[in-house]
């Protein structure tokens, strides 16, 4: 358990201060994922081997809590030290003072910068102030259960060379359907289907995804031609784009054909489960989750990229978290040590060894893929994706109220309760004055 | 009641209080009152009067804890008029009140007769009381449990005899009406034993007498029981109400003012508005209008109250 | 309380099976069922082995009882072995947690319980100026919504550096409960004066009085309220909610809500929170079980008065 481990750290660190007699210094460092903590807790252990005078404590809050807390901490001045951010949560942190300033450092060390995959340094950039180094990057993917694909005559190269549109669903939807098997054992393309009693579904859409809609429309809205802005921190945001609307359309109609259980239903259990409980075939999700899926997907699974949409295109958020320092933390010449360190190839490449993230820097994701193959893992269709049409998470200010309201009005569309393109119409316009504060 | 005689000093020479010495008597009455009343004044000031106070000082600037806080007149009650959230948290608020508090009193009722009828055992009182004793966050989820959709085994006893199944907590019709049952679940237990005591405060021959002149246990229930529960059944109604009108802790457990906001009872946005967007001026001020809200209605109660006191007697 | 058996109103004990019998015994049943049903499925649950919760959740019994999820919960795996069984790693440390709650719910009772009798009894038995008013106030509290003061008192809470700390946790409740001071001064205005005019003559002081002539009469009412403060601060969410998330102060409600939200995917954790909330209900069944009298005679004592 990690209080074990934190603890032989500190018994570790606390002989060598002894022997090199000098008060060894607590940064404070958090993170939300637990499959992530084993290789971060070896990177720590590394760090403190070479820097003897500095000991890490982590603190993993699950992600439903791991917000509120920090602001909460926040406020009451309590922020851990170093904590793991997220491109759409750092700009607020950031108008409200709460991050430091990396530039100091970074110069002053002459840290080289060039050494992460394209763009993701700058991402974490705003008005020439430096908030956090890149920590890894993500991509969305399609998880298949192969062991129903066999059954229903779907190989791998098929599910490779998906298409998709708004319209009919290109053959994404006739491989969905073929997996879509009801209570009688006929697929969704038999004339004697009966969609109230489906056994297996063929697709589960995750939910509403929020604002970014990471795992859950954003992929197939841009290959449909959607953007969430012109460039990041616009004010000006695009979700009444009739591309997005008829995206929505699509997924919010799954239900209605019989391919995907209601959003209702699923709110609680999460189409996660219902992938390892063997109740849908396919679900999208981020390369963050493979290991999860290897751990408690006890049947053959493939990751397959995202299907080719009406622009020609595979596209897939490219999200990348990275490492701050809090603005209030009194020890932050140790904290910058300690996301030096995490940025570094050294630690980077040792994370990449667990095969659970592809870190940040150039040719770490190659070394993730390779331990996940040893694993048993192909991995590789997510960096098929990122060589594809990539797009960032929208960077707007004031990011929890228009959250509440996009969120709001997507949740609407897919319990069917209104239709996409007015809805949308609506949020946006207040998604916009909200962008603007 | 009972009075136990304790055993009392030994009497001294008894020296009557004169008359120009009932000004020192009375000053050492308001000393030892003052010095009594003191440690529950102190909290008063500091927990419950200055942070009133301050929290209408807090309504009227623009703050978010992070930085200074602004100064901004009357606009945040401006906003509260028109904002539609605020309106439906309040309605939300009082419909889910009506859900709550009828049912939750009738079977109360319903179950502290059942028990008076047939039984005093300690183990049917301790298991009728259970749900109260547990928390509200451990009640909130174990229903989430017992009530979701695909895995649940209230939704596959459901299935299993051929209805469809509901989503309870995820349908936004539904969603209300489920918190209000699990709080239901919660406090009849409670609600049962307030009224069993009442029940049992009954002089039986009240009983004995109109069953001697024919009457029919519906009518007993009616002409006898019913109006003599009444201070119990005031006391339950007042502080049910109060209560139910502030629920908050199933709803952040369960729902979270979903799905579509069908669940935002005023509490709940309140504390959005504070705790996840930080508007502290905002929240503040919706606050103060629950508060004035409360207060007309507990205003109201007091004068039922006077009024049903009249006729007890 | 007297066990009358000739009580049962209108009953004139011909048979013990007349349709209104029946039915109230039937009634009486469906709610004990009702009550003690989702108990029962958070234990098997709770017992259910991670992957068999899809194919069996129907069934009333665990299909195969493990501990699995017990010792998951309670930290007894690592955190590895823990994720490869689907949960999210995270435990409850429910020593400390139940620790926290004992001594956040006795400071507040013991506490509150002492300022309230003090406060009531100078109410109901002692004149001073500005009697009247400030009972008013503090009833008046009363009427007060908590969300009211929720916000100004976490921002004092703050700036007094309290947050994360027992202390800022137990500051609002230890010294101040209208409903208490309420309860008690009914209770010591109901009590005939002889006793105490008795001592008074004999040159007593009202200290005197309050601590050697009332309190010991006050023995029931005082039993009543602290149990009552007791069940509402063991259950109290959410100020420590708000004021103590971290897991060293955490109270067992806070520890439960946090371990169900440490899921990174956000799907709760089903077997390992039926765990968690199977030895959260423990203490409480050992409160009734060993108190049971006292609690029913305290709940029925505050509303039968």
């Amino acid at each position: 358990m990690f209080q074990i481990n934190t603890l032989s750290a500190a018994i570790a660190s606390t002989l060598v201060l002894a022997a090199a007699s000098a008060s060894a210094v607590e940064v404070k460092y958090s993170l939300w994922d637990s499959n992530q903590l084993p290789a971060y807790q070896a990177c720590a252990a590394d760090f403190t081997k070479k820097n003897p005078a500095i000991t890490i404590k982590f603190q993993q809050t699950g992600w439903d809590g791991y917000w509120s807390g920090l602001s909460t901490n926040m406020v009451s001045g309590t922020a851990p030290d170093v904590f793991t951010d997220h491109l759409a949560k750092f700009p607020e942190f950031a108008k409200n003072q709460q991050l430091l300033d990396l530039t100091p450092y970074i110069q002053k060390d002459k840290l080289d910068t060039t050494i992460y995959a394209t763009g993701l340094y700058e991402n974490w950039g705003r008005g020439g102030k430096q908030y956090a180094l890149p920590k890894d990057w993500d991509t969305i993917g399609l998880i298949v259960n192969m062991d129903a694909a066999k059954k229903a005559g779907v190989t791998l190269a098929d599910l490779q060379a998906m298409t998709w549109n708004p319209k009919d669903g290109g053959t994404f939807e006739q491989i969905v359907r073929k997996l879509t098997v009801d209570a009688a054992g006929n697929n969704a393309l038999s004339p004697k289907f009966d969609k109230k009693s489906v056994a297996v579904y063929g697709y589960q859409n995750p939910g509403t995804g929020g604002m970014s809609g990471q795992t859950t429309w954003s992929g197939f809205a841009v290959s449909d031609g959607f953007k969430y802005q012109d460039k990041p921190w616009d004010a000006k945001l695009y979700y009444d784009s009739p591309k997005l609307a008829e995206t929505l359309t699509y997924l919010a109609g799954l239900p209605g054909k019989g391919l995907s259980a209601t959003y209702e239903n699923t709110k609680t259990l999460g189409s996660d489960a219902m992938f390892v409980g063997r109740k849908v075939a396919i679900v999208p999700q981020g390369s963050w989750m493979v290991s999860y899926f290897k751990d408690n997907a006890k049947f053959e699974h493939a990751w397959v990229p995202l299907p080719t949409g009406p622009n020609g295109t595979r596209a897939t958020m490219f999200n990348g978290l990275g490492d701050s320092i809090w603005a209030g933390s009194k020890v932050k010449d140790q904290a910058w040590q300690w996301v030096k360190y995490l940025g570094s190839a050294d630690c980077q490449n040792t994370v990449a060894t667990y095969g659970v993230v592809f870190p940040a820097v150039k040719g770490t994701a190659e070394k993730a893929i390779e331990a996940q193959k040893k694993k048993g893992v192909d991995s590789s269709a997510f960096l098929t994706m990122s060589k594809s049409t990539t797009f960032l998470t929208p960077m707007v200010d004031n990011t929890s109220e228009i959250e509440e309201t996009i969120s709001g009005a997507l949740e609407s569309v897919l319990m069917g309760r209104g239709d996409a393109a007015s809805t949308m119409k609506t949020a946006n316009a207040k998604a916009n004055e909200l962008a603007k504060n | 009641m009972q009075t136990t005689v304790s055993t009392l000093p030994p009497p001294r020479v008894a020296s009557p209080p004169k008359p120009h010495a009932l000004s020192v008597t009375r000053r050492a009455e308001t000393l030892t009152a003052w010095a009594l009343i003191l440690p529950a004044l102190i909290g008063f000031l500091l927990f419950y009067a200055w942070p009133t106070l301050r929290a209408i000082q807090i309504s009227f600037t623009d703050w978010n804890l992070l930085r200074a806080p602004k100064f901004v007149g009357l606009a945040n009650y401006a906003h509260m008029l028109e904002d539609g959230k605020f309106w439906q948290g309040m309605k939300l608020s009082l419909y889910y009140v009506l859900l709550n508090i009828p049912m939750q009193t009738a079977l109360g009722l319903f179950l502290a007769v059942a028990m008076d009828r047939l039984s005093r055992s300690l183990f049917v009182k301790s298991v009728v009381l259970l749900p109260y004793l547990l928390s509200n966050v451990l009640v909130a989820m174990m229903w989430l449990w017992m009530l979701d959709p695909v895995l649940g085994w209230v939704n596959s006893v459901i299935a299993s005899v051929g209805l469809e199944r509901q989503p309870f907590f995820g349908g936004a019709e539904e969603a209300l009406l489920t918190v209000a049952a699990v709080n239901i679940w919660r406090h009849m237990g409670l609600v049962a034993m307030l009224f069993l005591a009442g029940l049992q405060n009954i002089p039986r021959h009240l009983y004995e007498a109109a069953s001697l002149e024919g009457a029919s246990e519906w009518q007993m229930f009616w002409r006898i029981t019913l109006p003599l529960l009444r201070p119990v059944m005031v006391f339950v109604l007042v502080t049910s109400v109060t209560g139910s009108f502030q629920i908050f802790d199933t709803i952040a457990v369960t729902t979270n003012g979903g799905p579509l906001d069908s669940t935002r009872v005023i509490v709940h946005y309140i504390v959005q508005n504070a705790f996840s967007f930080y508007k502290m001026g905002y929240a503040s001020a919706m606050s103060m209008a629950l508060c004035l809200v409360m207060l007309a209605y507990t205003m109201l109660q007091m004068r039922i109250l006077r009024a049903s006191e009249n006729d007890l007697a | 309380m007297s066990t009358l058996t000739t009580n049962i109103p209108g009953m004139h004990r011909r048979s013990a099976f007349t349709p209104g019998r029946v039915f109230a015994w039937a009634i009486l049943a469906l709610m004990l069922g009702i009550t003690l049903m989702p108990l029962w499925v958070v234990i098997k649950t709770a017992l259910t082995h991670p992957n068999d919760l899809f194919t069996h959740s129907t069934d009333l019994l665990p299909s195969s009882a493990t501990l699995l999820n017990f010792k998951r919960v309670l930290g007894l795996m690592t955190p590895q072995e823990s994720l490869a069984l689907g949960g999210s790693g995270a435990e409850i440390n429910f020593l400390r947690a139940l620790g926290n709650s004992v001594l956040f719910t006795a400071i507040i009772v013991a506490m509150q319980i002492s300022s309230a009798a003090m406060s009531a009894y100078a109410f109901a038995r002692l004149r001073f100026p500005g009697r009247n008013a400030l009972f008013a106030c503090f009833i008046g509290s009363m009427m007060v919504p908590s969300v009211v003061t929720f916000i100004p008192n976490f921002i004092l809470i703050k700036e007094l550096g309290w947050l994360n700390t027992m202390a800022g946790m137990v500051a609002p409740f230890c010294l101040m409960q209208g409903f208490s001071i309420f309860f008690l001064r009914q209770f010591f205005l109901s009590i005939p004066h002889d006793l105490e005019e008795a001592a008074l003559l004999d040159g007593a002081s009202h200290l005197y009085i309050f601590a050697r002539v009332v309190l010991p009469l006050s023995v029931t009412p005082l039993a009543t309220i602290a149990m009552l403060t007791g069940i509402n601060m063991w259950n109290e969410f959410f100020w420590p909610y708000l004021v103590a998330k971290d897991e060293v102060q955490q109270v067992l409600p806070v520890a439960l809500q946090s371990f169900k939200s440490q899921t990174p995917q956000g799907q709760p954790d089903w077997t390992g929170l039926m765990a968690a909330a199977a030895i959260t209900v423990l203490p409480t069944i050992v409160l009734l079980v060993g108190f049971g009298r006292r609690v029913v005679e305290s709940v029925q004592f505050s509303g039968g008065k």
